[in-house]
């Protein structure tokens, strides 16, 4: 029953996006807003109601849905078997269709009365739907019915929803991975947020294309939508990152696994994308290349979207289907086939005399660092995709791993917080050598004492040393720069400093994810090359110094919970002399209902300075093997992470851009018009 | 304070501090890495045979973990990174060695991110050239 009135919401969310893209072709030279209303919201509210009726189903343990037997079970706990609506292939589809819905509905909210840019990007976001909800009407089709049932799961299923069903006793459950940490229920709706959101600044764009709108109008109704959908992003591979320390227990936070790629990938072009725009606003220039940027972001969500869900590359975060990945590749050349068309036909009508000054000027540094988030990009998605083309071009199997990415983020990292820092502070047009100077000078040489002060406390990693120094360099820049402009106005330094922040928070919000870059890469350089990773096999009652912390093994305990079995250890965590506990840890293996491979859980202490990271490597009870890693300033890099979304947060606040009755008269204005 | 004075005191303390950083490294030979770290290298530069291609550091599964022991007996033994890496190499292929610097595929690798820089650069360069060029005419 409910997989039929689940299957029906999807054919007439379906039905409302091709309406949604017939009326917006029709209406876009009248601009009627008021004609898209029915099917916005019949779209709107047929995707909320796939989605209550997955989670429906979910909850009441529906298990004649293959989707719910093979996802869920019995003893799941409340919370994973919420987020189980989106945590497998077929559900998080609906999650992305709902999403999608839900930004439709806002963008249509916000047109104007009479809008006809606004009306065909609602078509061209309808496009897009069309083809979530046609993959969710076919193959992925997340109401599907059991026929056939293995017992505890479903064997077979028949995407049409009117077959005699088998119904599984009890369900499989979710991925024991999934169900061991609170943060895997947050992190990919984050994710999928961002992903979701950077339809909206492409719709625009290629609905500005289609109308010779090749003013700035797309980029100022846009700009806070990809602000929105970036700071999501970036929360979401923070949060994965975190997930993946907490749980998987070899200590890191980053793999370079393809999926990880995919999820950078976008990121990096959205990172391009928000700066080249600011210069279009700016200084009238790179309206081409934002065009380009906005196309090749969306189609890196959609890539990341293939590599997730096709199973072409092995990777621990693929789902195992892959019937919807020729689909999505057809879907992904399409976009890029079709958009970048549309570009070339409109590139006489877009392009423009570049304007650049100097290159020493905030323009031309911006400039060099989009240079380098996409040269940046370009590697990360060479090296992800080089296994596949040295295949087909020679049969040859290579790989590609963290030792290629980790050489080629380095340098590239540097060269970009380097960059930053001189062109965070620089004045538009020209920065003169005197200026930039003086504006420095303070912040080389704290960037440098800074530098000295890691060498003299014994670091002997170069480039931990030049990560922190220009870290520094980069901080003290930007807090100087607050500094003397808060102090040269009239009402002083306190009241001043409000106002000047206040002033232009999309400038000031971007200093603050600025500095939040800076931790996050600071941290990065010493959790990498600062660790000290030991193991260490103790008997009951014995103790182990490792890098200034001492671990005495007190005893093992065993639980018992109805979705798992877990077993642990109580590890005190002590000073070096080994007299006062500073906390009590308790690494742990779970073993999950239905699933044979046990997951270990570590267990961290965080500290002012290190964390200290202990998981179970094996051994028994009598004699505990234990992997012991100590990281230093490992909690920066949630707080810098965390401060990149916030200034992207406070960037929000910037005063919108005049808003004109029409899109049409940007296009009698003058397109190199300088707005400072 | 005057400008001279900032000056001179900003460019002493960078002359002082860069000093400390080269004699730093000068002085002090870097230290060896440990047993622990270079197991940590070399299980993060090493697939992990059946493991969805994550490498012996990235994976739970419990031949990633008999592997690590393996690398660690081996390392215990004196062996040498290249020697460890060759024998999974001989063993598995390889493609199983993720440490791409020594197969001649990884020069089209290193080399076209490094021309996509360049050329970059050099359109930047032309940008601002081909706009002076316009403000002279």
């Amino acid at each position: 029953m409910i997989a039929l009135a689940g299957y029906a919401a999807i054919f007439l969310a379906l039905g409302a996006a091709i309406v949604i893209v017939v009326l917006g072709i029709r209406h876009s030279s009248d601009g009627d807003r008021s004609a898209l209303r029915v099917p916005v919201l019949v779209f709107l509210g047929a995707s909320i109601a796939s989605f209550v009726l997955l989670e429906l189903a979910i909850v009441t343990h529906d298990f004649s849905i293959a989707y719910v037997a093979n996802n869920t079970s019995t003893t799941t706990p409340f919370l994973f078997l919420f987020a189980a609506g989106w945590a497998a292939l077929e559900g998080s589809i609906v999650l992305w269709g709902l999403l999608l819905a839900i930004f439709t509905y806002l963008v249509w909210r916000q047109l104007d009365r009479v809008d006809g840019l606004g009306v065909l990007a609602l078509a061209v976001m309808g496009v897009v739907s069309i083809f979530w909800f046609g993959l969710m009407a076919t193959a992925a089709n997340p109401f599907a019915l059991c026929t056939q049932s293995g017992g505890d799961f479903c064997v077979q299923s028949s995407w049409w929803p009117l077959v005699a069903g088998a119904i599984p006793i009890d369900g499989r459950g979710p991925n024991p991975l999934l169900q061991n940490h609170i943060l895997m229920a947050v992190h990919p709706p984050m994710l999928y947020v961002g992903y979701v959101g950077f339809t909206v600044p492409f719709a625009f764009a290629i609905a500005a294309l289609w109308r010779k709108d090749s003013g700035r109008m797309w980029l100022d109704r846009t700009h806070r939508w990809s602000l929105i959908s970036w700071a999501f992003l970036i929360f979401g591979i923070v949060l994965g990152g975190w997930w993946s320390y907490e749980v998987l227990g070899w200590g890191g936070y980053w793999a370079w696994d393809p999926v990880e790629n995919a999820a950078l990938l976008p990121w990096l072009a959205a990172t391009a994308f928000i700066h080249s725009a600011i210069v279009q606003r700016k200084r009238g220039m790179l309206q081409a290349w934002n065009f380009i940027l906005v196309i090749v972001t969306f189609s890196l969500t959609i890539l990341g979207t293939f590599l997730t869900r096709s199973g072409v590359i092995a990777s621990v975060h693929a789902f195992s289907q892959s019937t919807v990945g020729p689909l999505l590749l057809g879907f992904l050349a399409l976009i890029v086939i079709g958009s970048l068309a549309l570009f070339a036909v409109r590139a006489s009508d877009v392009a423009q005399a570049p304007r650049l000054d100097s290159l020493s000027s905030r323009e031309g540094y911006i400039l060099a660092n989009n240079l380098i988030l996409t040269v940046f990009a370009f590697t990360v998605l060479f090296g992800t995709l080089y296994p596949l083309i040295v295949q087909a071009m020679s049969g040859d199997e290579v790989a590609v791993g963290r030792p290629f990415f980790d050489r080629a983020a380095v340098p590239l990292g540097l060269l970009l917080l380097l960059v930053l820092g001189v062109g965070s502070i620089s004045p538009w047009r020209v920065a003169s050598p005197e200026l930039l100077w003086r504006r420095l000078r303070a912040a080389i040489a704290i960037g440098l004492v800074a530098g000295a002060i890691a060498v003299g406390i014994g670091v002997d990693s170069l480039s931990v040393v030049l990560t922190i120094g220009l870290g520094v360099f980069v901080m003290s820049a930007i807090v100087i720069r607050f500094f003397e402009m808060s102090r040269s106005r009239p009402e002083g330094l306190r009241s001043g400093a409000a106002k000047v922040f206040r002033n232009d928070l999309g400038y000031w919000g971007g200093q603050v994810s600025h500095l939040g870059l800076a931790l996050v890469a600071i941290a990065l350089a010493t959790t990498s090359g600062l660790a000290v990773r030991d193991t260490v096999v103790l008997a009951p009652g014995e103790s182990v110094v490792v890098s200034g912390y001492c671990l005495e093994y007190s005893e093992a305990f065993a639980r018992s919970e109805p979705h798992r079995e877990t077993q642990g250890v109580h590890i005190a965590l002590m000073d070096e002399s080994c007299s006062s506990t500073k906390a009590e840890l308790e690494p742990r293996i779970n073993t999950y209902e239905g699933s044979s491979q046990p997951i270990g859980t570590p267990d961290v202490w965080t500290g002012f300075v290190d964390d200290v990271y202990v998981g179970i490597a094996g051994g028994s009870a009598e004699r505990i093997e234990l992997n012991v890693f100590v990281f230093p300033l490992q909690w920066l890099l949630w707080v810098g992470g965390l401060i990149v979304v916030a200034g992207g947060v406070i960037a929000l606040g910037r005063k919108p851009a005049r808003r004109r009755e029409t899109s049409d008269d940007v296009t009698h204005q003058e397109p190199g018009a300088t707005h400072v | 304070m005057s400008e001279r004075a900032r000056n001179i005191i900003a460019i002493a303390v960078s002359v002082l501090a860069l000093a400390v950083i080269v004699f730093g490294f000068s002085s002090e030979p870097a230290a060896e890495a440990s047993a622990e770290d270079r197991i940590a290298s070399l299980s993060a530069a090493i697939r992990c045979p059946f493991c969805n291609g994550e490498s012996l550091a990235d994976s739970q599964a419990g031949v990633a973990a008999d592997y690590r022991a393996l690398i660690a007996e081996q390392v215990a033994a004196g062996a040498t990174d290249e020697e460890i890496m060759d024998e999974f190499a001989a063993n598995f292929g390889d493609s199983f060695i993720l440490d791409t610097s020594t197969s001649a595929w990884s020069i089209a690798l290193w080399l076209i991110p490094v021309l996509a820089l360049v050329g970059g650069a050099g359109v930047l360069v032309f940008m601002k050239r081909s706009a002076s060029d316009r403000e002279v005419s």
